[in-house]
């Protein structure tokens, strides 16, 4: 049944252009703005839309798609099939260029890739792939791959069952100064020799005078290791750890978040949860802290013209199995572009916001997001107490 | 000095599987009887019972079962499959010594229907401690992070790890005891697995298995009077390398070697006036592919970081300069924590072998690396 679905929508192709329900104007990008608290004056003293409000100019609203959505339709099907609970799990938009007050946008969207039964942390369940495509007339102006996630809900991984270091008498003050948020590393009392790990003796002296000096915490990357298999509690896969160099000679083991590095990388740790991190010794931006209150999800919620329910009825999305009503992910994507563009200034020319969505953002929530500035772009990770909200790649033009 | 003192004068093992479906006990019991029998003597003949400190059958539990009687030698090795050898080298000094006249080594586990190693462990360990956090939790990630080093230091590449794969299924896939017996796999089958943790695929790791082996320590005296031929130890060794951790010996100059090896190694030719050129086939403990790499090139078969060169060309393979693991190994027959490497090497020297490699020359025998190891030689009566 899937499958000749898929076939069907497959050989179907693009759909029928869908036109927006108004042209590019001024009163909705202001509200979408206000809602955002995004104060950046460049676009409207350039007559032009803020990049990552292009999907807002084609969406639906309350009435009925009057053309067949493939994304609804696999979506739908795959609820009948026992797939009940869903997640947007990536959203990569492209931009060609800004979109002026007064033109119209349409859209064509097509199934891109059905991939499953695959078991996640999730439950077992499908990915669901499209494509969308924004045009002016018939000049495609920006484009969309988006995915989601239909599933059967299995137990979720629990953050407390996380693997924790071993504190010993030997060993407390790393993992004191890890707290701390300082890279503590032993230095010998006596003859100064630096020696990770720790232990009560000195193997160059002798010397039972164990201390410590705080480094800065920077050094280049000796080796590092990409998990994949099997499954590690409290850990979300492909992830990596790497042994580095620190810059005062000693070897520290910790997970690596970033790109994909190279043996040679120079890194820098940061500190979450207790354990070092490393990360590219890069320029980093942040941290940005938002408070999320109703307000700002309702607002933002309808601003972009998703009127789904979980975004702005607090008894339906509990009913649903939410704690309370929580971000769109049109609106992550506004907040990250605003991170942006508020770190680096308004006259930044985003080109591409590529996300993956992790937890989702409620109410009440605090959103704290970083950024660090790569070759290819902008890494941002917005995180809230529950874990990674979303990370992803903004382009930028230089 | 031990060498040429004692000898293996029988082996037995279990059949190897995924599912034994009995207990680890049971399973000890017949490899040890199937051992016993092999060497022509009775329970009542065993006075020394030597295990891993990882298995989980007491020496008293298995003397019950086998109607062993009074012992008057029993010990344990640890860190894993480095006991291996080791337990061999205990047995050598006990008969040696004359503080036992037989003795049995064994180990029994049902690593695949009970707890597999694979999985992530929080081990209580405070040196694990250092690693296991960082999400560095399963065998396979921290040999990942030596293999990835050794790969940037000697211009190796994954393909490399992947041919020490075919070698031991092309030997497995001609040994009716071997898991992958009739399976033989080729580089892009290696190339086509999937990752466990870069830069390492499936096929660079180690099956996990359930059974027992089991062999049997005398005089080499005493073992010429036995009906088999005896496998004389002409050399047993165990070793530790400086800033040794446990799988995670990342704080030491050189990150991609095996120094513990070289240990061994290096007491291996000492005791047995034996080098590298003169070994018929070497057992070399395989639980994943570059650590055989680099074990090579610890025990002097070849120049560090040269090991891609000695294994390209079907070099470790049956018809090669230096056949390695003819019975499949750990990758292709069973994953007996290196035991099964012992009982082939036995088999070796007495011309037993399915995979019979040619030739007079002794037989080594390594154990688990990446930890406190151990070593044996082993040769024929002149």
């Amino acid at each position: 049944m899937i499958e000749e679905v898929v076939a069907r929508l497959t050989a179907a192709g693009e759909t029928p252009a869908r036109a927006g329900r108004d042209p590019v104007n001024l009163p909705m990008i202001r509200t979408w703005l206000e809602a955002m608290g995004d104060g950046n004056p460049a676009y409207e003293q350039a007559g032009i839309a803020p990049p990552a409000m292009i999907q807002v100019w084609t969406m639906r609203g309350l009435a009925p798609s009057p053309v067949e959505d493939p994304l609804q339709v696999m979506s739908d099907l795959l609820d009948e099939d026992g797939f009940s609970a869903i997640v947007a799990t990536d959203s990569e938009q492209v931009y060609h260029r800004p979109l002026r007050l007064g033109e119209t946008v349409s859209v064509r969207s097509q199934l891109e890739a059905v991939v499953g039964p695959k078991r996640t942390s999730l439950g077992e369940g499908w990915f669901v792939t499209t494509l969308s495509t924004w045009l002016v007339g018939d000049e495609p102006v920006g484009e969309m791959r988006f995915r989601i996630f239909r599933y059967k809900p299995g137990p979720r991984p629990d953050r407390s069952t996380a693997l924790r270091p071993m504190i010993t008498a030997d060993n407390a003050a790393f993992w004191e100064g890890a707290a701390a948020g300082e890279l503590r590393i032993q230095q010998c009392g006596e003859c100064g020799t630096m020696r990770h790990p720790p232990g009560p003796a000195c193997p160059h002296c002798g010397s039972l005078k164990p201390e410590y000096t705080t480094v800065e915490g920077t050094g280049r990357i000796h080796s590092y290791v990409v998990h994949h298999h099997p499954p590690v509690p409290g850990r979300r896969a492909p992830y990596t750890v790497a042994l580095v160099d620190l810059t005062e000679g000693v070897r520290v083991v910790a997970e690596y978040r970033g790109p994909r590095p190279e043996i040679g990388d120079p890194v820098r740790v940061l500190f979450d949860d207790g354990l070092p991190v490393w990360r590219p010794d890069v320029e980093v931006l942040g941290p940005w802290e938002l408070a999320v209150t109703p307000t700002l999800i309702v607002s933002t919620a309808l601003a972009t013209r998703d009127f789904q329910n979980v975004h702005h009825d607090r008894d339906a999305a509990v009913r649903l199995g939410g704690k309370d009503i929580f971000l769109n992910i049109l609106t992550t994507t506004g907040l990250v572009q605003r991170f942006v563009t508020d770190a680096l200034g308004p006259a930044t020319d985003v080109r591409g916001i590529r996300i993956r969505l992790g937890t989702p953002c409620h109410a009440y929530d605090t959103l704290t997001f970083t950024g660090q500035v790569l070759p290819h772009g902008i890494e941002v990770v917005g995180r809230t107490a529950a874990g990674v909200h979303v990370s992803g790649t903004v382009e930028v033009a230089s | 000095m031990i060498s040429r003192t004692a000898a293996i004068a029988g082996i037995g093992a279990t059949e190897f599987s995924k599912d034994s479906g009995r207990s680890e006990l049971r399973l000890a019991v017949e490899a040890i009887r199937a051992a016993l029998d092999d060497a022509g003597l009775r329970p009542a003949d065993v006075s020394g019972l030597v295990t891993f400190t990882m298995d989980n059958n007491s020496e008293i539990a298995v003397a019950r079962e086998l109607g062993i009687g009074e012992l008057t030698f029993l010990t344990r090795i640890g860190y894993g499959g480095g006991a291996a050898c080791a337990i061999v080298q205990q047995a050598v000094l006990a008969v040696t010594a004359g503080l036992a006249d037989v003795v049995v080594c064994y180990r029994a586990l049902n690593e695949r229907s009970g707890r597999r190693f694979g999985q992530a462990y929080a081990s209580p360990d405070t040196d694990a401690g250092w690693h296991v956090p960082t999400g560095l939790a399963t065998p396979a990630a921290q040999v990942a992070m030596v293999a990835r080093r050794y790969l940037h230091d000697h211009g190796a590449s994954t393909d490399d790890f992947g041919r020490v794969t075919v070698a031991a299924r092309r030997h497995a896939a001609t040994n009716p005891h071997a898991w992958f017996h009739g399976r033989p796999i080729t580089l892009d089958d290696h190339r086509a697995s999937r990752w466990i943790a870069e830069p390492l695929r499936l096929l660079d790791c180690c099956q996990e298995s359930d059974g027992a082996v089991a062999v049997v320590v005398t005089t080499v005296d005493r073992a010429r009077d036995l009906p088999r031929p005896p496998a004389v130890i002409a050399a047993a060794a165990q070793g530790s390398g400086p800033g040794q951790f446990v799988m995670t010996s990342y704080y030491r100059p050189t990150v991609a070697g095996l120094p513990e090896i070289a240990v061994t190694g290096r007491q291996i030719w000492a005791q047995s006036g034996y080098r590298p050129a003169d070994v018929r086939t070497a057992m070399l403990y395989d639980h994943f592919t570059p650590y055989v790499l680099m074990q090579l090139e610890e025990l002097g078969f070849c120049a560090p970081g040269e090991a891609r060169h000695l294994i390209a060309d079907d070099g470790i393979e049956l018809d090669g300069r230096l056949p390695v693991n003819p019975h499949g190994g750990q990758l292709g027959e069973a994953y007996i924590h290196g035991m099964n490497g012992i009982a082939e090497a036995v088999r070796q020297v007495r011309g037993t072998a399915v995979n019979q490699v040619p030739g007079g020359g002794p037989v080594l025998v390594t154990a688990g690396t990446g930890v406190p190891t151990s070593a044996l030689l082993l040769e024929a009566t002149p």
